[in-house]
């Protein structure tokens, strides 16, 4: 079977399931299907909130495929879209850096990166030092860092105004420019095809890719051939995180322009769907993120024009996940 | 009794042909050995036969009567039965739940009957363990005895054993046989696949060779010794075995003194370029534990292992946990350990693959070892001879000056078996050091310049005028 079938049909048989589900509440599926469609793609408003949507998907995705890959369950994308995002918006608001625009923004950014692979760092050290299960850590890091957040924006980083448990705007200079003659999609959109494809040269035409992918398949195989599994976990998580730490960066330069609680809203947790659908592979996070973020910009026109409560849309996202990895497992049965 | 044949068998895996062609006739109540070159298609041949992959086009007919075998189940039903070369079982469980493991309700059993009906399986295959020991604490002949009688258990008529000498100690290889005679007096028909010529002449009543996917020949083999059996099969009269090469022995290349770890008392060692030391033993008495210490994986306890000419280089005892990643292709398990060291090995440029450099190796490695399968292959679909071919060639590629191998012609055939002895004989000649590690005690004598016995993690040189199987067996056994 050739690879992109199996998420093709995870999905057709997600809408068939949903489908079903509908008629059975007496709905009509297609009507459904097709106001979903409209909200995701119908004007060009609503493609660019999905573009938008899936920006960061689609880089949280690449974040976890990478440390699948290498057999580092990093479910920690959540706490470490939070970091980033809180350090960005930390630079951000209290105009803590200086200089151009192009500059300001792209340490605002960078500095968000290196916030999520220090978080991230964490659970490398952990696990290489005290072996502690990565997938526990990550976890628990998430819930410092979603509390981290509420503090911040309860305290420190409350808005001047002090209304609303959020930060201050950022700074003009701070922001990220709309791409030329759009409304929304912002100038690190296009980050989101460009690290897919430098993820895809690491993982399969480097030495590091090949090291990375054996400690994943064979780790025994590797020490063997003189790979060091820990260095490895802590390189991978390193860039996982830091990639994890952009996108929330990304989300308060280019999106939000605040910080506020419950601003990553379980994008950590769809990305982890995003890679799994997309088989782990780089390039193809992207259509699998623009699947996801379909769904998520497509959920309101559901809602509005067929009359179905936007769960549904939970529904195939759980029905997506369910089906990928029953996929997955059916081939690692043989 | 059943008689069973395959008739013109046909079977592709994407690109490669496994079978085209592949028959094998099975009387009641014969053992029929299935011989081959590494590739040639034995394995698929029998898993068709066993319901693990149906044929794409030809007929398996019982008694004459064409039937389906599109499954494992179907294949019990029929009374055929499989014997893997790797214990199937789950290690954790007791020998008792093992046995009764593929039985519906067996595992519901009260431990009494349980265990009552375990002793009587494993007496009648002269087992002798407690039915409640883990199956993780057996020896590799134990637990693939274990699973011999896990297989008959189902009550199976016509059982297929692949390879399942080449884990095992010489006297435990005769035991096995001894069992496979038994079998067979009892009016069971069985498939044996073997590199080992031996063993074939020593038991089986048949012969059917396989080449390239098709079955070229099919004989008694009644009046045939060993070396008669491999001229037939290969057409040709094999190459005698060899001798130790004899070399002047050059400068010491490793030394290791006192070296103590986990599973190992005290080993001193010295090996020079331009020599074969050959550690003979039994699996188990400290070969594994040598060979991670020379990996590099388990921590030096005591002791000093120094290697004066570098690079060591390794085949691993066990190719398919520690040897490759069988799930990477043929050429990036070849340049794994480029990769760990990427800047000394030149094949890759700012980390980057040089794509020319890889298609070169892989072509190179795969003309001079003669490995069957493309550079895309992965490690998992190249018959079992062709990934030891593989290990064999990656290890080369440093240009080590201290070689270590751990039983490297296990699983290999005759003729590819010839040739990596060849192989390291003339890289000894060369001024390359060889220490091989195996418990193929013809391989031992074959190999060694000199032979040393490994005995619960200790080392007992073998006199050089005492130089025999016998000697060796004694030490073997742990004798003075
Ligand atoms: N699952 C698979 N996918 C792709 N190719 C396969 C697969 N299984 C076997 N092959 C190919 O089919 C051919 C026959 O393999 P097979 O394992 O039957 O050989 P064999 O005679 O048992 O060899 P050996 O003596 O080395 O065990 C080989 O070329 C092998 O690479
Ligand atoms: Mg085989």
């Amino acid at each position: 079977m050739r690879a992109w079938i199996e998420p093709l049909l995870a999905i057709g048989l997600a809408l068939l399931l949903a489908g079903g589900l509908l008629l059975g509440l007496g709905a009509d599926p297609l009507a459904a299907l097709a106001a979903l469609a409209r909200g995701a793609f119908g004007s060009a408003y609503a493609l660019e909130s999905t573009l938008t949507r899936a920006v960061p998907l689609c880089l949280v995705g690449l974040a976890v495929a990478l440390a699948f890959r290498a057999g580092v369950w990093n479910i920690g994308g959540e706490g470490q879209i939070c970091v980033g995002a809180l350090v960005a918006a930390a630079l951000g608001t209290r105009a803590l850096v200086g200089g151009p625009a192009a500059a300001q923004v792209s340490l605002v950014l960078l500095a968000g990166a290196a916030a999520g692979a220090l978080w991230a760092g964490i659970a490398a050290w952990l696990r290489v030092s005290r072996g502690v299960s990565e997938v526990l850590s990550t976890i628990l890091l998430n819930f410092i860092a979603l509390l981290g957040v509420a503090f911040a924006v309860h305290g420190p980083l409350q808005e001047a105004a002090g209304a609303y448990p959020q930060s201050d705007a950022l700074g003009a200079a701070a922001r990220l420019p709309r791409l030329a003659g759009l409304e929304r999609l912002h100038a690190a959109a296009p980050l989101a095809l460009l690290l897919p494809g430098l993820a895809w040269l690491l993982l399969f035409r480097s030495a590091a890719g090949l090291r990375l992918r054996a400690v994943g398949l064979a780790p025994e195989a590797a020490r063997y051939a003189g790979v060091s599994p820990p260095r490895e976990v802590v390189r991978v998580l390193l860039i996982s995180g830091g990639i994890a730490g952009l996108a929330g960066a990304v989300e308060i330069a280019g999106v939000t322009a605040r910080l506020f609680e419950g601003l990553s809203g379980g994008l950590g947790f769809t990305a982890i769907a995003v890679a799994l659908l997309a088989r782990l592979h780089p390039l193809a996070v992207i259509p699998a993120a623009l699947f996801f973020a379909s769904l998520a910009t497509g959920s309101g026109a559901l809602q509005r024009a067929a009359h179905v409560p936007k769960v549904l849309v939970q529904v195939i996202e759980a029905l997506v996940i369910f089906l990928s990895v029953g996929f997955a497992l059916r081939r690692g049965g043989r | 009794m059943p008689s069973i044949a395959l008739r013109e068998i046909h079977k592709r895996f994407g690109e490669t042909v496994a079978l085209s062609g592949a028959s094998l006739e099975l009387a009641s109540g014969e053992i029929h050995a299935l011989l081959g070159e590494n590739g040639a298609g034995k394995t698929t041949l029998v898993r068709t036969l066993c319901g693990l992959h149906p044929p794409d086009s030809g007929r398996i007919e019982i008694d004459g009567e064409t039937v389906g075998i599109p499954s494992p189940r179907r294949a019990q039903a029929l009374g055929i039965g499989l014997v893997h070369q790797h214990f199937m079982g789950v290690p954790a469980l007791s020998v008792a739940e093992n046995l009764v493991l593929g039985e519906p309700g067996g595992l519901a059993l009260r431990p009494r009957s349980l265990r009552a009906r375990a002793r009587e399986m494993l007496e009648r295959w002269e087992l002798d363990v407690d039915p409640d020991t883990p199956a993780r604490e057996l020896s590799v002949g134990q637990l693939q005895r274990l699973e011999i009688a896990r297989v008959l258990g189902g009550g199976v008529e016509t059982l297929v054993l692949d390879e399942p000498t080449a884990v095992l100690a010489p006297s435990e290889v005769g035991e096995l046989l001894a069992l496979l005679e038994r079998l067979r007096d009892e009016g069971r028909s069985l498939v044996l696949i073997s590199h080992k010529l031996e063993e074939i002449t020593a038991v089986c009543d048949r012969v059917s060779v396989l080449r390239g996917g098709r079955t070229v020949a099919s004989r008694e083999v009644a009046g045939l010794d060993a070396a008669r059996l491999g001229e037939w099969m290969v057409g040709r009269a094999l190459p005698p075995r060899g001798r130790p090469a004899g070399t002047t022995p050059g400068p010491l290349a490793l030394r290791l003194e006192g070296v103590k770890a986990e599973g190992l008392r005290g080993i001193d060692l010295e090996l020079h370029g331009g020599e074969v030391l050959a550690l003979a033993g039994i699996d188990g008495n400290g070969q594994l534990p040598l060979e991670e210490l020379l990996a590099g994986v388990r921590p030096l306890g005591a002791g000093e292992l120094n290697v004066l000419r570098p690079p060591l280089a390794l085949v691993s005892g066990d190719r398919q946990r520690t040897g490759l990643a069988l799930d990477l292709s043929l050429a990036e398990n070849l340049i794994l350990p480029a990769a760990a060291r990427p800047r000394q090995s030149g094949m890759f440029r700012y980390g980057l693959l040089r794509a020319g450099e890889l298609r070169k190796a892989a072509g190179e490695a795969i003309e001079r070892h003669d490995i069957r399968g493309g550079e895309r292959a992965l490690a998992r679909q190249l018959s079992g001879g062709n990934q030891q071919k593989l290990c064999i060639a990656r290890s080369l590629r440093a240009r080590p000056g201290v070689l270590a191998v751990v039983n490297p012609t296990r699983g290999l055939d005759v003729r590819a078996a010839a040739a990596v002895r060849g192989e390291l004989r003339a890289l000894a000649r060369e001024g390359t050091a060889v220490l091989l590690i195996s418990t193929d005690l013809d391989e031992v004598l074959e190999l060694g310049d000199r032979i040393a016995v490994l005995f619960r993690g200790a080392l007992s040189v073998v006199d050089p005028a005492r130089r025999n199987r016998e000697r060796i067996g004694e030490l073997m056994l742990g004798g003075e």
